[in-house]
């Protein structure tokens, strides 16, 4: 009866997905006729176009955006997590439920909300050169507005595996360090960053998987000249009408990916191996 | 995790603090050897200001977007930057846009079919690839973390060329069907730690009273799944509701769903209505989420984040 009851769900994900997936594989060796219209076939062209400098920059920019989005992301998650799960106390629970629930609230919406609030007539600017900012100084169709779109929309899978692993490390860890006569900065180094080690190689995983794919925050905070990777397989699919290529373009995405994913969990063996050690 | 909370629970708090107090009032020099061991808890305690300051911050910037859209969909002036005065006008224009009307519908219809969708075959495969001590088992519990971890753009692009492959056009139907695919491996995440958690004798001790299988799981196993089910039912549901990428890909012409035409509309003039239809989207779907949270409670359950980790 179990077999029976899996069934469905795995021949539903097997057809919708696994065989999208291969359909993604083939189309980027095809090309397109006169009419734009895609065909399947066994052409390099697609591979080969992507050997380009204006597309290796973008692929580029894309890793750079992402990887800095994932530490930047660290960085401010970390003291976040930090102060809620040692000092949260009871509020634990509904602190960190109010840092996820927006997350799951429209990206876009929010999205929106941040180009209003540092766009050049924004209240933000607007304040700064009060203050003496100069009026060449803009955010918005700048690298700093993306990556700050990147990290506004990810933070939160930084948050939870750091919060996870901070709420599962034994505090008398931390009274140890203190007891033997570490100052709070040498506890902090050789006690709590080791015990969160993991959670934090998973936050930036998290945050660099779907940072690297992203195409909204390139388009709402950026322009052409920040665009990324999703940015150009949009446009291939919308309006380019070239999918080979887009498909070509996705295919790459997929495989940074892969590799970053295999890297990973190797990584978080090997930790884990240690630790039994 | 158990460890810790004991740790912080105020109840061992309170015993800790009974207990020094009984050792300072019982002797002299107790108290004095007590005395430097408190001085030095409290160094230890010493809340980290900065990591408070920044968490502060944190939340003021996380929940700032969200204030000027809500805050300017009651503007009265057109301007997007500068409040004039309160109105309800970019609600009304909201609620007489056909268009706009036209395309909640569609959102509204696709999340209520893809959450049924996705339960159905979600809850089945849940159950089955938990129980099930097979290559089928395996293979659908690693066919089910793709979605997951592949970039939403990946997902939406393939889903178009499978539709446009097999000469499908794009319709309702296909947002449906890629949403539903999406949102099985959510509702297969969060019910799987569920299952295994199950006492599988409660099961056996119903069949031993005579149920047959099909009523054993009907009967005992669903009804102890219940709070998960809801919760992630209305979880997809605003999932559902809010996705942009695989609508936008997937969807037909007219109407398109509501997140789609948000899209357009941002990157193509921007009315000032759409803080309304924001902020009516940004209300919905964090009561929404809040709710999915607290649906184990009223079950008597713990409830909370697991929800959304599916650990």
């Amino acid at each position: 009866m179990w077999n029976w009851l899996a069934l469905p769900g795995t021949l539903w994900m097997s057809a919708f997905f696994l065989l999208s997936l291969a359909l993604v594989l083939l189309l980027s060796f095809g090309t397109t006729d006169n009419n734009f219209n895609p065909h399947f076939g066994t052409s390099l062209a697609n591979v080969k176009a992507l050997v380009d400098d204006a597309y290796l920059k973008v692929g580029l920019r894309s890793l750079v955006y992402a990887a800095l989005t994932a530490v930047i992301c660290l960085v401010v998650a970390y003291p976040v997590a930090y102060a809620i799960a040692l000092y949260g106390g009871r509020f634990k629970n509904a602190l960190i439920a109010a840092i996820v629930v927006p997350f799951f609230a429209n990206y876009l919406v929010r999205m929106f909300g941040w180009s209003v609030l540092l766009g050049d007539d924004g209240p933000i600017l607007k304040a700064g050169r009060k203050l003496g900012l100069p009026a060449s100084f803009h955010i918005l169709n700048t690298n700093t507005g993306v990556i700050l779109g990147l990290v506004y929309g990810f933070i939160v899978f930084m948050v939870l595996p750091l919060y996870a692993a901070l709420e599962r490390m034994d505090v008398s860890l931390i009274e140890a360090g203190r007891d033997l006569y570490g100052g709070p900065l040498r506890t902090f180094l050789t006690v709590t960053v080791p015990a969160t080690r993991q959670g934090a190689l998973a936050g930036l995983v998290l945050v660099f998987l779907p940072a690297v794919g992203d195409f909204v925050s390139a388009q709402l905070m950026g322009g052409p000249d920040q665009y990324m990777i999703g940015n150009l397989i949009q446009q291939k699919f919308f309006e380019g009408n070239n999918q080979p290529l887009g498909s070509a373009l996705t295919m790459v995405l997929m495989l940074v990916l892969l590799v970053g994913m295999i890297g990973y969990l190797r990584r978080a063996r090997k930790d884990e191996q240690d630790a039994v050690r | 995790m158990s460890r810790r909370s004991e740790l912080a629970s105020p109840a061992s708090a309170n015993q800790k603090q009974a207990e020094m107090s009984a050792v300072v009032t019982s002797s002299p020099a107790a108290a004095a050897a007590a005395a430097p061991t408190k001085q030095r808890r409290r160094r230890v305690e010493r809340k980290p200001r900065v990591a408070i300051a920044i968490t502060a911050i944190f939340f003021v910037l996380l929940y700032l977007p969200i204030a000027v859209v809500v805050l300017f969909s009651f503007n009265s002036q057109k301007s997007l930057t500068v409040f004039k005065g309160f109105s309800f006008r970019w609600y009304d224009e909201f609620f007489h846009d056909h268009d706009m009307i036209a395309s909640l519908g569609m959102s509204l219809k696709v999340s209520a079919v893809a959450m049924v969708g996705a339960i159905v075959i979600g809850v089945a495969l849940a159950l089955g690839m938990v129980r099930a001590r097979s290559w089928l088992g395996s293979y659908a519990g690693f066919i089910m973390l793709i979605p997951l971890i592949t970039p939403e753009i990946v997902t939406g692009v393939a889903s178009q060329l499978l539709f446009k492959g097999f000469y499908i056009h794009l319709s309702t139907t296909t947002v449906i069907v890629a949403e539903i695919t999406f949102s099985i491996s959510y509702v297969t995440v969060i019910l799987r730690s569920r299952v295994a958690a199950l006492n599988p004798e409660l099961e056996e001790a119903a069949m031993d009273l005579g149920a047959t299988r099909w009523q054993a799981l009907r009967l005992v196993t669903l009804p102890a799944l219940m709070p998960a089910i809801l919760a992630s039912a209305v979880l997809i549901f605003a999932l559902v509701f809010d996705d942009f990428v695989l609508a936008y890909f997937t969807t037909g012409v007219t109407p398109e769903p509501l997140s789609v035409r948000i899209y357009s509309q941002i990157r193509n003039g921007v009315r000032p209505s759409i803080n309304a239809v924001g902020t009516l989207m940004l209300v919905g779907s964090i009561g929404l989420i809040a709710l999915a949270l607290v649906i184990p409670r009223f079950f008597g359950r713990k409830g909370g984040l697991d929800i959304l980790s599916g650990e």
